[in-house]
């Protein structure tokens, strides 16, 4: 039978480093890919979970189990990438620059939906883009992640009210940039 | 939000019943005028698909380890003194060295003292003392403009490799393994002076020069070529030439104007 989380961090808190690999390799790739979609690099994806591991590691005698490991995993991951996009974005406004767009804007298109052009799609890339760190990450664990309010809320550290205001603007935002491409739609 | 009939949802109410978060059946059931809107949103909405995220290889889970495992073990290792007993001297050097830069870059970049200040000869250091300041800045400014230009080397070379199966990946990773440590206290040093473009630098090429640093001697085409896509995504070379070019202008001796 799998050992499972709470067993392994049980064992790396009595100062096993090979459970923690476990832990590692088991929820790297799920991490990666929350990373991604929000910092929407595949080089700064990689750099989210390092970071999120590490913190992890060091924070480990802080896990209750009141969540699952997974859960506290996702919400340092989360964490760590809006240190990121803050940084960057204080630092020289680098998120919104060509070479991150050109790396959102990949074709996001499945059979059973609307086939996007090129100009939404860059158009989606440039609005999410235009979000805040908290609005963008908000956003996408809300759309993408079906993530509920009341647990966004516990990721960014605000209150429910203060969460639908950020997801709101997030929407509105959103739906402004997008209105040219959707009039035809609506 | 309102149930009554003749009240309208909120655009917030139209967001929140979007995601489920509010229950509008009811009034929804009964106002034409707020379920074409919802229907408007809806359709916005369902435009907005996630970037497709690119998969990462099968050795992405061991890849990850093996960079972690990297930092944990400098970080047991650091109160000991890591690495060698040389480099570590040679970082200390290095630190103290960058420490003097910031502060005297620092005070450049303030605005001038009034007048009295800098006609009262007793507040002035003494003219050896400031003298050897300013020999030692320059030679800081060198420092970390060597460490920019080596670094510069390093990812030149490793962009300029053609991938193929186990090229000899020894000496970048030798000299990445190097630069690393030295990187460190540089970029910890450069924030703690709120030296931002410095730190910012160092920032990006520390997981740069990690991967290097831990990638096989033997190193794999596609392994290769993730890094080589790093570096050109980051722009990590145009950045260092950049932020080098900057440093050795600062490091430049100027030539003092006589005082009369």
């Amino acid at each position: 039978m799998e050992t499972t989380d709470n067993e392994l961090v049980e064992r790396v808190r009595g100062g096993e480093d090979d459970a923690f690999r476990i832990l590692v390799e088991r929820h790297s790739r799920p991490l990666y890919r929350a990373a991604y979609r929000i910092t929407s690099n595949a080089a700064d994806a990689d750099d989210v979970v390092q970071e999120a591991f590490l913190r992890a590691y060091r924070a480990m005698a802080s896990f209750d189990a009141r969540a699952t490991f997974a859960t506290w995993l996702h919400r340092i991951a989360i964490n760590c990438a809006l240190d990121l996009i803050d940084s960057r974005k204080r630092r020289d406004g680098r998120i919104a620059d060509g070479e991150d767009l050109a790396m959102i804007a990949s074709p996001a298109a499945t059979p059973d939906r609307v086939v996007l052009s090129s100009e939404m799609q860059r158009a989606i890339a440039t609005a999410m883009a235009g979000l805040t760190g908290n609005e963008r990450t908000a956003f996408v664990l809300r759309h993408f992640e079906g993530m509920p309010l009341e647990e966004i809320g516990e990721v960014l550290g605000t209150r429910l009210n203060a969460t639908k205001n950020t997801v709101f603007r997030a929407v509105k935002k959103l739906r402004q940039h997008l209105q040219p491409f959707t009039g035809s739609l609506v | 939000m309102s149930n009554a009939m003749n009240t309208h949802l909120s655009q917030e109410d139209f967001i929140l019943a979007y995601y489920r978060e509010l229950d509008a059946s009811a009034h929804l059931a009964g106002c034409e005028t707020c379920r074409e809107e919802l229907a408007r949103l809806s359709r916005v909405l369902d435009q907005v698909t996630p970037a497709e995220v690119p998969e990462p290889d099968d050795e992405y889970e061991s890849r990850v380890w093996n960079r972690v495992a990297w930092r944990l073990r400098s970080e047991k290792k650091r109160p000991r003194v890591n690495v060698t007993r040389w480099l570590a001297v040679a970082a200390m050097f290095a630190v103290a060295f960058v420490a003097g830069l910031l502060v005297n870059r620092r005070d450049t970049t303030r605005p001038e003292q009034p007048q009295i200040a800098q006609t009262t000869p007793p507040a002035a250091k003494p003219a050896a003392t400031k003298t050897t300041e300013q020999t030692r800045d320059r030679i800081l400014f060198v420092v970390v403009s060597d460490h920019f230009d080596s670094s510069e080397r390093v990812l030149v070379e490793l962009t300029n490799l053609t991938p193929q199966e186990n090229t000899d990946f020894s000496s970048s990773r030798a000299r990445a393994e190097e630069l690393l440590a030295s990187n460190r206290l540089y970029r910890r040093t450069a924030l703690d002076r709120g030296e931002e473009s410095v730190a910012t630098l160092l920032d990006e090429l520390e997981p740069v020069l990690m991967q290097i640093a831990h990638a096989p001697e033997d190193i794999s085409a596609d392994e290769l070529r993730r890094i080589q896509k790093r570096v050109e995504t980051k722009g990590l070379v145009f950045k260092l030439r950049v932020v080098r070019a900057d440093v050795r202008k600062t490091a430049t001796p100027q030539v003092q104007q006589p005082t009369i």
